[in-house]
Protein backbone atom coordinates (compact mmCIF):
# COMPACT_ATOMS: atom_id res chain seq x y z
CA UNK A 1 0.00 0.00 0.00
CA UNK A 2 1.16 3.44 -0.80
CA UNK A 3 2.04 5.48 2.11
CA UNK A 4 -0.89 8.13 2.46
CA UNK A 5 0.86 11.60 2.60
CA UNK A 6 1.02 14.09 5.60
CA UNK A 7 2.08 17.34 6.83
CA UNK A 8 3.89 18.56 10.06
CA UNK A 9 0.28 19.72 11.09
CA UNK A 10 -1.35 16.05 10.77
CA UNK A 11 1.90 15.11 12.41
CA UNK A 12 0.71 17.09 15.73
CA UNK A 13 -2.51 16.00 15.49
CA UNK A 14 -1.57 12.49 15.46
CA UNK A 15 1.04 12.68 18.34
CA UNK A 16 -0.65 11.63 21.34
CA UNK A 17 -2.40 8.57 19.63
CA UNK A 18 1.14 8.27 18.01
CA UNK A 19 2.95 7.93 21.87
CA UNK A 20 0.41 5.86 22.68
CA UNK A 21 0.56 3.52 20.29
CA UNK A 22 -3.34 3.84 19.05
CA UNK A 23 -2.60 4.67 15.77
CA UNK A 24 -3.75 2.69 12.76
CA UNK A 25 -0.41 0.88 11.05
CA UNK A 26 -1.38 2.87 7.96
CA UNK A 27 -0.98 6.50 9.43
CA UNK A 28 2.09 5.20 11.52
CA UNK A 29 3.19 4.83 7.87
CA UNK A 30 2.57 7.75 6.85
CA UNK A 31 3.89 9.65 10.03
CA UNK A 32 7.17 7.76 9.58
CA UNK A 33 7.34 8.65 6.02
CA UNK A 34 7.13 12.08 6.77
CA UNK A 35 9.57 12.23 9.58
CA UNK A 36 11.93 10.72 7.26
CA UNK A 37 11.78 13.68 5.11
CA UNK A 38 10.96 17.27 7.97
CA UNK A 39 13.98 17.50 10.41
CA UNK A 40 11.74 19.74 12.39
CA UNK A 41 8.79 17.44 13.29
CA UNK A 42 11.89 14.39 13.59
CA UNK A 43 13.60 16.77 16.24
CA UNK A 44 9.98 17.58 18.24
CA UNK A 45 8.90 14.10 17.74
CA UNK A 46 12.04 12.86 19.16
CA UNK A 47 11.76 14.95 22.07
CA UNK A 48 8.50 14.50 22.87
CA UNK A 49 9.31 10.63 22.53
CA UNK A 50 11.81 11.18 25.16
CA UNK A 51 9.64 12.28 27.69
CA UNK A 52 7.19 10.19 27.26
CA UNK A 53 9.63 7.41 27.72
CA UNK A 54 11.06 9.25 30.85
CA UNK A 55 7.61 9.09 32.31
CA UNK A 56 7.15 5.85 31.57
CA UNK A 57 10.00 5.01 33.95
CA UNK A 58 9.40 6.92 36.59
CA UNK A 59 9.72 5.08 40.33
CA UNK A 60 6.61 4.80 41.66
CA UNK A 61 6.86 3.60 45.62
CA UNK A 62 6.63 0.27 46.31
CA UNK A 63 3.69 -0.76 48.25
CA UNK A 64 4.21 -0.85 51.78
CA UNK A 65 4.34 -4.22 53.85
CA UNK A 66 1.66 -3.57 55.69
CA UNK A 67 -0.89 -2.35 52.65
CA UNK A 68 -2.05 -6.10 52.11
CA UNK A 69 -2.56 -6.82 55.72
CA UNK A 70 -4.37 -3.31 55.55
CA UNK A 71 -6.71 -4.02 52.59
CA UNK A 72 -7.54 -7.86 53.89
CA UNK A 73 -8.29 -6.89 57.47
CA UNK A 74 -10.53 -4.18 56.07
CA UNK A 75 -12.17 -6.73 53.77
CA UNK A 76 -12.56 -9.26 56.77
CA UNK A 77 -14.41 -6.61 58.48
CA UNK A 78 -16.56 -5.14 55.61
CA UNK A 79 -17.59 -8.86 55.35
CA UNK A 80 -18.75 -9.26 58.89
CA UNK A 81 -20.54 -6.18 59.03
CA UNK A 82 -22.37 -7.44 56.17
CA UNK A 83 -22.85 -10.68 57.28
CA UNK A 84 -24.40 -9.37 61.11
CA UNK A 85 -26.35 -6.61 58.59
CA UNK A 86 -27.97 -9.23 56.79
CA UNK A 87 -29.02 -11.65 59.76
CA UNK A 88 -30.37 -8.33 61.34
CA UNK A 89 -32.20 -6.54 58.36
CA UNK A 90 -33.19 -9.44 56.02
CA UNK A 91 -33.19 -13.28 57.56
CA UNK A 92 -34.58 -11.73 60.59
CA UNK A 93 -37.23 -9.78 59.54
CA UNK A 94 -38.82 -12.16 56.87
CA UNK A 95 -38.71 -15.08 59.75
CA UNK A 96 -40.59 -12.48 62.01
CA UNK A 97 -42.88 -11.41 59.14
CA UNK A 98 -43.79 -15.07 58.81
CA UNK A 99 -44.01 -15.95 62.59
CA UNK A 100 -46.98 -13.67 63.15
CA UNK A 101 -48.24 -11.35 60.37
CA UNK A 102 -49.72 -14.45 58.55
CA UNK A 103 -51.10 -16.17 61.09
CA UNK A 104 -53.07 -12.86 61.88
CA UNK A 105 -53.79 -12.17 58.48
CA UNK A 106 -55.55 -15.49 58.48
CA UNK A 107 -57.92 -15.26 61.80
CA UNK A 108 -58.80 -11.51 60.49
CA UNK A 109 -59.77 -13.52 57.52
CA UNK A 110 -61.35 -16.07 59.33
CA UNK A 111 -63.12 -14.47 61.59
CA UNK A 112 -64.68 -12.21 59.16
CA UNK A 113 -65.53 -14.63 57.36
CA UNK A 114 -66.86 -16.64 59.61
CA UNK A 115 -69.11 -14.07 61.08
CA UNK A 116 -70.39 -13.76 57.91
CA UNK A 117 -70.93 -17.13 57.28
CA UNK A 118 -72.64 -17.83 60.59
CA UNK A 119 -74.71 -14.50 60.04
CA UNK A 120 -76.11 -15.30 56.94
CA UNK A 121 -76.71 -18.81 57.87
CA UNK A 122 -78.37 -18.25 60.81
CA UNK A 123 -79.97 -15.68 59.24
CA UNK A 124 -81.54 -18.68 56.96
CA UNK A 125 -81.88 -20.66 59.50
CA UNK A 126 -84.67 -18.09 61.38
CA UNK A 127 -86.33 -17.78 57.68
CA UNK A 128 -86.91 -21.47 56.55
CA UNK A 129 -86.34 -24.18 59.63
CA UNK A 130 -85.88 -26.91 56.65
CA UNK A 131 -82.10 -27.91 56.71
CA UNK A 132 -81.33 -27.49 60.23
CA UNK A 133 -84.25 -26.83 62.53
CA UNK A 134 -82.10 -26.12 65.68
CA UNK A 135 -79.74 -23.70 63.60
CA UNK A 136 -81.48 -20.48 64.42
CA UNK A 137 -80.86 -20.45 68.11
CA UNK A 138 -77.29 -22.13 68.08
CA UNK A 139 -75.59 -20.21 65.37
CA UNK A 140 -75.56 -16.33 66.97
CA UNK A 141 -73.92 -18.31 69.77
CA UNK A 142 -71.31 -19.26 67.29
CA UNK A 143 -70.98 -15.91 65.89
CA UNK A 144 -68.15 -15.44 68.74
CA UNK A 145 -65.70 -17.25 66.93
CA UNK A 146 -64.09 -20.26 68.77
CA UNK A 147 -60.11 -20.38 68.62
CA UNK A 148 -58.46 -23.03 66.62
CA UNK A 149 -59.00 -26.21 68.96
CA UNK A 150 -55.21 -27.09 68.31
CA UNK A 151 -51.84 -26.60 67.11
CA UNK A 152 -52.87 -28.27 63.98
CA UNK A 153 -55.56 -26.22 63.51
CA UNK A 154 -53.51 -23.58 63.67
CA UNK A 155 -50.92 -24.58 61.45
CA UNK A 156 -53.87 -25.25 59.18
CA UNK A 157 -55.24 -21.86 59.04
CA UNK A 158 -51.63 -20.24 58.75
CA UNK A 159 -50.52 -22.60 55.63
CA UNK A 160 -53.63 -21.52 54.24
CA UNK A 161 -52.67 -17.97 53.82
CA UNK A 162 -49.53 -18.99 52.57
CA UNK A 163 -49.08 -17.28 49.04
CA UNK A 164 -47.14 -20.02 48.00
CA UNK A 165 -50.43 -22.03 46.02
CA UNK A 166 -48.21 -25.41 46.77
CA UNK A 167 -48.36 -24.66 50.67
CA UNK A 168 -52.24 -23.78 50.06
CA UNK A 169 -52.54 -27.01 48.27
CA UNK A 170 -50.66 -28.85 50.95
CA UNK A 171 -53.10 -27.29 53.76
CA UNK A 172 -56.22 -28.12 52.33
CA UNK A 173 -55.52 -31.81 51.84
CA UNK A 174 -54.26 -31.34 55.43
CA UNK A 175 -57.22 -29.65 56.10
CA UNK A 176 -59.50 -33.29 55.02
CA UNK A 177 -56.62 -35.24 57.41
CA UNK A 178 -57.67 -32.98 60.12
CA UNK A 179 -61.31 -33.27 59.36
CA UNK A 180 -61.95 -29.68 60.71
CA UNK A 181 -65.07 -29.53 62.38
CA UNK A 182 -63.97 -25.90 63.94
CA UNK A 183 -65.59 -23.01 62.34
CA UNK A 184 -62.41 -21.03 61.74
CA UNK A 185 -60.90 -23.68 59.52
CA UNK A 186 -64.31 -24.24 57.32
CA UNK A 187 -64.78 -20.42 57.62
CA UNK A 188 -61.02 -20.14 55.80
CA UNK A 189 -61.79 -23.17 53.22
CA UNK A 190 -64.77 -21.27 52.53
CA UNK A 191 -63.14 -17.86 51.21
CA UNK A 192 -59.97 -20.36 49.82
CA UNK A 193 -62.87 -21.68 47.84
CA UNK A 194 -64.53 -18.02 47.19
CA UNK A 195 -60.79 -16.07 46.42
CA UNK A 196 -57.81 -18.21 45.71
CA UNK A 197 -56.37 -16.94 42.81
CA UNK A 198 -55.02 -20.40 42.04
CA UNK A 199 -57.40 -22.71 40.37
CA UNK A 200 -55.76 -26.03 41.86
CA UNK A 201 -56.42 -25.17 45.07
CA UNK A 202 -60.22 -24.10 44.71
CA UNK A 203 -60.81 -27.78 43.03
CA UNK A 204 -58.70 -29.08 45.64
CA UNK A 205 -61.00 -27.11 48.55
CA UNK A 206 -64.27 -27.61 46.78
CA UNK A 207 -63.61 -31.76 47.45
CA UNK A 208 -62.99 -31.21 51.16
CA UNK A 209 -65.81 -29.08 51.21
CA UNK A 210 -68.33 -31.62 49.69
CA UNK A 211 -67.31 -34.05 51.75
CA UNK A 212 -68.11 -31.81 54.72
CA UNK A 213 -71.30 -31.17 52.86
CA UNK A 214 -73.15 -32.39 56.03
CA UNK A 215 -72.92 -28.76 57.60
CA UNK A 216 -75.09 -26.79 57.01
CA UNK A 217 -72.94 -23.64 57.01
CA UNK A 218 -70.53 -25.64 53.82
CA UNK A 219 -73.64 -25.89 52.14
CA UNK A 220 -75.03 -22.46 52.25
CA UNK A 221 -71.36 -21.37 51.65
CA UNK A 222 -71.04 -23.98 48.44
CA UNK A 223 -74.21 -22.63 47.26
CA UNK A 224 -72.80 -18.70 47.54
CA UNK A 225 -69.79 -19.79 46.05
CA UNK A 226 -71.50 -20.86 42.85
CA UNK A 227 -71.75 -17.68 41.19
CA UNK A 228 -68.44 -16.24 41.88
CA UNK A 229 -66.73 -18.85 40.05
CA UNK A 230 -64.97 -17.80 36.07
CA UNK A 231 -63.08 -21.11 35.82
CA UNK A 232 -65.09 -23.29 33.61
CA UNK A 233 -63.28 -25.93 35.27
CA UNK A 234 -64.44 -25.39 38.90
CA UNK A 235 -67.58 -24.14 37.41
CA UNK A 236 -68.35 -27.80 36.18
CA UNK A 237 -67.02 -29.43 39.36
CA UNK A 238 -69.29 -27.13 41.12
CA UNK A 239 -72.43 -28.18 39.32
CA UNK A 240 -71.24 -32.00 39.56
CA UNK A 241 -71.35 -31.30 43.37
CA UNK A 242 -74.48 -29.77 43.85
CA UNK A 243 -75.98 -32.56 41.53
CA UNK A 244 -74.67 -35.22 43.89
CA UNK A 245 -75.56 -33.09 47.30
CA UNK A 246 -79.01 -32.49 45.71
CA UNK A 247 -78.48 -29.08 46.54
CA UNK A 248 -81.96 -27.69 44.76
CA UNK A 249 -81.21 -23.93 46.46
CA UNK A 250 -78.51 -23.96 43.94
CA UNK A 251 -80.17 -24.11 41.12
CA UNK A 252 -80.75 -20.05 41.29
CA UNK A 253 -76.55 -20.07 41.28
CA UNK A 254 -76.44 -22.18 38.48
CA UNK A 255 -79.10 -20.33 36.53
CA UNK A 256 -76.72 -16.70 37.71
CA UNK A 257 -73.34 -18.96 35.96
CA UNK A 258 -75.69 -19.44 32.69
CA UNK A 259 -76.40 -15.70 32.44
CA UNK A 260 -72.48 -15.20 32.24
CA UNK A 261 -71.34 -13.96 29.23
CA UNK A 262 -67.92 -15.71 28.78
CA UNK A 263 -69.61 -18.95 29.99
CA UNK A 264 -67.40 -22.12 28.15
CA UNK A 265 -69.98 -24.05 25.98
CA UNK A 266 -68.90 -27.23 27.77
CA UNK A 267 -70.02 -25.79 31.20
CA UNK A 268 -72.77 -24.69 29.45
CA UNK A 269 -74.35 -27.84 28.83
CA UNK A 270 -73.61 -29.46 31.62
CA UNK A 271 -74.99 -26.46 34.28
CA UNK A 272 -78.24 -26.81 32.23
CA UNK A 273 -78.17 -30.45 32.77
CA UNK A 274 -77.45 -30.17 36.21
CA UNK A 275 -80.37 -27.27 36.09
CA UNK A 276 -82.58 -29.74 35.43
CA UNK A 277 -81.67 -32.67 37.16
CA UNK A 278 -82.40 -30.70 40.17
CA UNK A 279 -85.49 -29.65 39.60
CA UNK A 280 -86.71 -33.14 38.36
CA UNK A 281 -84.95 -35.31 40.51
CA UNK A 282 -86.81 -34.83 43.04
CA UNK A 283 -90.38 -32.79 42.72
CA UNK A 284 -91.63 -33.58 46.50
CA UNK A 285 -89.78 -31.07 48.60
CA UNK A 286 -89.64 -28.75 45.47
CA UNK A 287 -91.65 -26.17 47.60
CA UNK A 288 -88.41 -26.03 49.95
CA UNK A 289 -86.28 -24.19 47.16
CA UNK A 290 -88.98 -21.27 47.25
CA UNK A 291 -88.25 -20.00 50.65
CA UNK A 292 -84.90 -20.48 50.38
CA UNK A 293 -84.31 -18.05 47.22
CA UNK A 294 -87.00 -15.62 49.37
CA UNK A 295 -84.05 -15.58 51.97
CA UNK A 296 -81.23 -14.91 49.11
CA UNK A 297 -83.31 -11.55 48.37
CA UNK A 298 -83.30 -11.04 52.38
CA UNK A 299 -79.33 -11.83 53.68
CA UNK A 300 -79.69 -7.87 55.31
CA UNK A 301 -82.46 -7.84 57.40
CA UNK A 302 -82.32 -11.23 58.04
CA UNK A 303 -78.82 -11.24 59.01
CA UNK A 304 -80.06 -7.91 61.41
CA UNK A 305 -82.95 -9.88 62.92
CA UNK A 306 -80.29 -12.43 63.99
CA UNK A 307 -78.33 -9.98 65.46
CA UNK A 308 -81.57 -8.75 67.98
CA UNK A 309 -81.71 -12.19 68.84
CA UNK A 310 -78.87 -13.22 69.67
CA UNK A 311 -78.73 -9.60 71.66
CA UNK B 1 -18.12 -16.61 30.09
CA UNK B 2 -14.73 -15.53 32.06
CA UNK B 3 -15.22 -15.56 35.77
CA UNK B 4 -11.93 -13.59 36.00
CA UNK B 5 -12.29 -10.61 34.36
CA UNK B 6 -12.63 -7.48 36.16
CA UNK B 7 -16.22 -6.75 35.08
CA UNK B 8 -17.20 -10.07 36.32
CA UNK B 9 -15.28 -10.10 39.45
CA UNK B 10 -16.86 -6.70 40.36
CA UNK B 11 -20.52 -8.07 39.66
CA UNK B 12 -19.88 -10.95 41.82
CA UNK B 13 -18.53 -8.69 45.00
CA UNK B 14 -21.91 -6.64 43.92
CA UNK B 15 -23.80 -9.96 44.01
CA UNK B 16 -22.63 -10.72 47.72
CA UNK B 17 -19.41 -12.57 46.84
CA UNK B 18 -17.45 -9.45 48.63
CA UNK B 19 -13.93 -11.75 49.04
CA UNK B 20 -14.09 -11.36 45.29
CA UNK B 21 -12.61 -8.09 46.09
CA UNK B 22 -9.08 -9.80 46.93
CA UNK B 23 -8.69 -10.55 43.61
CA UNK B 24 -8.85 -6.82 42.63
CA UNK B 25 -6.84 -5.16 45.24
CA UNK B 26 -4.06 -7.61 43.93
CA UNK B 27 -4.90 -6.24 40.81
CA UNK B 28 -5.37 -2.99 41.07
CA UNK B 29 -3.30 -1.70 44.84
CA UNK B 30 -0.30 -0.81 42.38
CA UNK B 31 -1.65 1.08 39.59
CA UNK B 32 -3.65 3.47 42.08
CA UNK B 33 -0.84 3.78 44.75
CA UNK B 34 1.19 5.23 41.17
CA UNK B 35 -2.06 7.28 40.06
CA UNK B 36 -2.01 8.81 43.61
CA UNK B 37 1.89 8.99 44.16
CA UNK B 38 1.92 10.79 40.96
CA UNK B 39 -1.17 13.10 41.78
CA UNK B 40 -0.08 14.09 45.59
CA UNK B 41 3.61 13.01 45.78
CA UNK B 42 3.49 11.71 48.82
CA UNK B 43 4.13 7.74 49.11
CA UNK B 44 2.38 6.96 53.15
CA UNK B 45 -0.46 9.04 51.71
CA UNK B 46 -1.37 7.40 48.57
CA UNK B 47 -1.40 3.80 50.75
CA UNK B 48 -4.16 5.32 52.63
CA UNK B 49 -6.04 6.55 49.44
CA UNK B 50 -6.17 3.31 48.00
CA UNK B 51 -7.45 1.49 50.66
CA UNK B 52 -10.27 4.31 50.66
CA UNK B 53 -11.12 3.16 46.90
CA UNK B 54 -11.06 -0.19 47.66
CA UNK B 55 -13.76 0.75 50.48
CA UNK B 56 -15.73 2.49 48.76
CA UNK B 57 -15.76 -0.24 46.15
CA UNK B 58 -17.01 -2.21 48.62
CA UNK B 59 -19.42 0.09 49.73
CA UNK B 60 -21.00 1.66 46.82
CA UNK B 61 -20.70 -1.84 44.78
CA UNK B 62 -24.48 -1.61 43.70
CA UNK B 63 -23.23 1.39 41.23
CA UNK B 64 -21.43 -0.80 39.50
CA UNK B 65 -23.68 -1.59 36.39
CA UNK B 66 -21.48 -3.92 34.43
CA UNK B 67 -22.10 -1.71 31.30
CA UNK B 68 -18.98 0.20 31.42
CA UNK B 69 -15.19 -1.13 31.93
CA UNK B 70 -14.46 -1.49 35.61
CA UNK B 71 -11.29 0.12 35.22
CA UNK B 72 -13.06 3.67 34.24
CA UNK B 73 -15.54 3.08 37.18
CA UNK B 74 -12.51 2.51 39.66
CA UNK B 75 -10.80 5.67 38.43
CA UNK B 76 -14.02 7.13 38.92
CA UNK B 77 -14.10 6.58 42.51
CA UNK B 78 -10.43 7.11 42.95
CA UNK B 79 -10.69 10.75 41.31
CA UNK B 80 -13.68 11.74 43.98
CA UNK B 81 -11.20 10.10 46.69
CA UNK B 82 -8.36 12.60 45.36
CA UNK B 83 -10.54 15.57 45.09
CA UNK B 84 -11.95 14.74 48.78
CA UNK B 85 -8.70 14.21 49.91
CA UNK B 86 -7.12 17.56 48.32
CA UNK B 87 -10.49 19.77 49.61
CA UNK B 88 -9.96 18.17 53.17
CA UNK B 89 -5.85 18.09 53.21
CA UNK B 90 -3.98 21.77 53.00
CA UNK B 91 -3.71 22.86 49.40
CA UNK B 92 0.02 23.12 49.41
CA UNK B 93 0.37 19.46 49.89
CA UNK B 94 -1.20 19.01 46.86
CA UNK B 95 0.00 21.31 44.56
CA UNK B 96 3.21 21.05 46.42
CA UNK B 97 5.84 23.62 46.81
CA UNK B 98 8.72 22.04 44.79
CA UNK B 99 11.08 22.25 47.51
CA UNK B 100 9.51 20.60 50.12
CA UNK B 101 8.35 17.91 47.55
CA UNK B 102 12.04 16.60 47.75
CA UNK B 103 12.48 16.28 51.20
CA UNK B 104 8.27 13.99 51.31
CA UNK B 105 9.71 11.92 49.26
CA UNK B 106 13.28 11.76 51.13
CA UNK B 107 11.29 11.37 54.30
CA UNK B 108 8.86 8.99 52.99
CA UNK B 109 9.59 5.05 54.47
CA UNK B 110 8.75 4.01 50.92
CA UNK B 111 10.43 6.25 48.90
CA UNK B 112 12.89 4.61 46.49
CA UNK B 113 16.42 5.41 46.86
CA UNK B 114 16.99 5.66 43.54
CA UNK B 115 15.08 8.96 42.85
CA UNK B 116 17.55 11.20 45.11
CA UNK B 117 20.48 9.48 42.61
CA UNK B 118 19.00 9.52 39.39
CA UNK B 119 18.66 13.53 38.77
CA UNK B 120 16.86 13.15 35.82
CA UNK B 121 14.33 11.41 36.98
CA UNK B 122 13.68 13.45 39.86
CA UNK B 123 13.48 16.81 37.85
CA UNK B 124 10.54 14.62 35.75
CA UNK B 125 9.16 14.35 38.67
CA UNK B 126 9.17 17.75 39.75
CA UNK B 127 7.87 19.34 36.50
CA UNK B 128 5.37 17.47 36.53
CA UNK B 129 4.64 18.05 40.37
CA UNK B 130 4.34 21.61 38.89
CA UNK B 131 1.57 20.94 36.50
CA UNK B 132 -2.23 22.28 37.01
CA UNK B 133 -3.55 19.27 38.32
CA UNK B 134 -5.90 18.95 35.23
CA UNK B 135 -3.16 18.95 33.32
CA UNK B 136 -1.27 16.40 35.05
CA UNK B 137 -4.39 14.02 35.89
CA UNK B 138 -4.56 13.71 32.09
CA UNK B 139 -0.89 12.57 31.41
CA UNK B 140 -1.13 10.19 34.54
CA UNK B 141 -4.18 8.27 33.03
CA UNK B 142 -2.84 7.80 29.69
CA UNK B 143 0.98 7.03 30.75
CA UNK B 144 0.49 5.96 34.06
CA UNK B 145 -2.38 3.75 34.32
CA UNK B 146 -2.41 2.95 30.69
CA UNK B 147 -6.12 4.03 29.85
CA UNK B 148 -7.14 4.70 26.61
CA UNK B 149 -8.18 8.16 25.31
CA UNK B 150 -11.62 7.00 24.94
CA UNK B 151 -11.59 5.50 28.46
CA UNK B 152 -10.47 8.48 29.90
CA UNK B 153 -12.77 10.84 28.18
CA UNK B 154 -15.75 8.61 29.49
CA UNK B 155 -14.03 8.97 33.11
CA UNK B 156 -13.92 12.83 32.61
CA UNK B 157 -17.75 13.18 30.50
CA UNK B 158 -15.94 14.52 27.47
CA UNK B 159 -14.47 13.02 24.06
CA UNK B 160 -11.49 11.29 23.01
CA UNK B 161 -10.58 13.76 21.06
CA UNK B 162 -10.69 16.48 23.66
CA UNK B 163 -8.69 14.44 25.61
CA UNK B 164 -5.95 13.98 23.39
CA UNK B 165 -5.74 17.85 22.95
CA UNK B 166 -5.39 18.53 26.53
CA UNK B 167 -3.04 15.81 27.13
CA UNK B 168 -1.08 17.05 23.82
CA UNK B 169 -0.91 20.67 25.56
CA UNK B 170 -0.20 19.20 28.68
CA UNK B 171 2.92 17.21 27.73
CA UNK B 172 3.97 20.33 25.93
CA UNK B 173 3.87 22.13 29.34
CA UNK B 174 5.35 19.65 31.16
CA UNK B 175 8.35 19.96 28.27
CA UNK B 176 8.72 23.37 28.98
CA UNK B 177 8.92 23.09 32.52
CA UNK B 178 11.23 20.46 32.56
CA UNK B 179 13.53 22.43 30.17
CA UNK B 180 13.92 25.29 32.24
CA UNK B 181 14.57 23.38 35.64
CA UNK B 182 17.27 21.29 33.32
CA UNK B 183 18.78 24.81 32.65
CA UNK B 184 18.77 26.45 36.02
CA UNK B 185 20.24 23.26 37.09
CA UNK B 186 22.77 23.73 34.75
CA UNK B 187 23.64 27.06 35.74
CA UNK B 188 23.95 26.69 39.30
Amino acid sequence: MEAKFINCEQVREGLMDWLANEMPADEAQAVEAHLAQCPDCRREQAAVWQLWQAMGNLPVPEPSEQMRPRFYSMLAEFQAAEQRKQQWSVAALVQKLRDWWQPAYAMRLAYGLALLVVGLAAGYGLKARVDAPGAATQQPLAAVPAPAENAQQAQLLALLANPSAVQRLRAVSYAEEVAPTNERVVGALLSTLYQDPNVNVRLATLEVLAGLADDPTVRQGLVRALAQQDSPLVQSAMADVMVQLQERRSVRGLRKLLRQDNLNEQVKTKIEQSIQSLSHDRSAPADASTPSTYHENNDHTDSALDTSVAA
Amino acid sequence: MNSLTDNSLMLQVKAGQVDKMGLLFERYHRPLLAFFYHATSHATGSEDLVQTVFYRMLKYRHTFSGEGEFRTWMYHLARNVLADAAKKEKPAKYHQDVADWAEKIGGGPTADASLQKNQEVDLLHRALGQLSADAREVLVLSRFQELKYEQIATLLNTTAGAVKVRAHRALGQLKDIYMKMENGSKVH
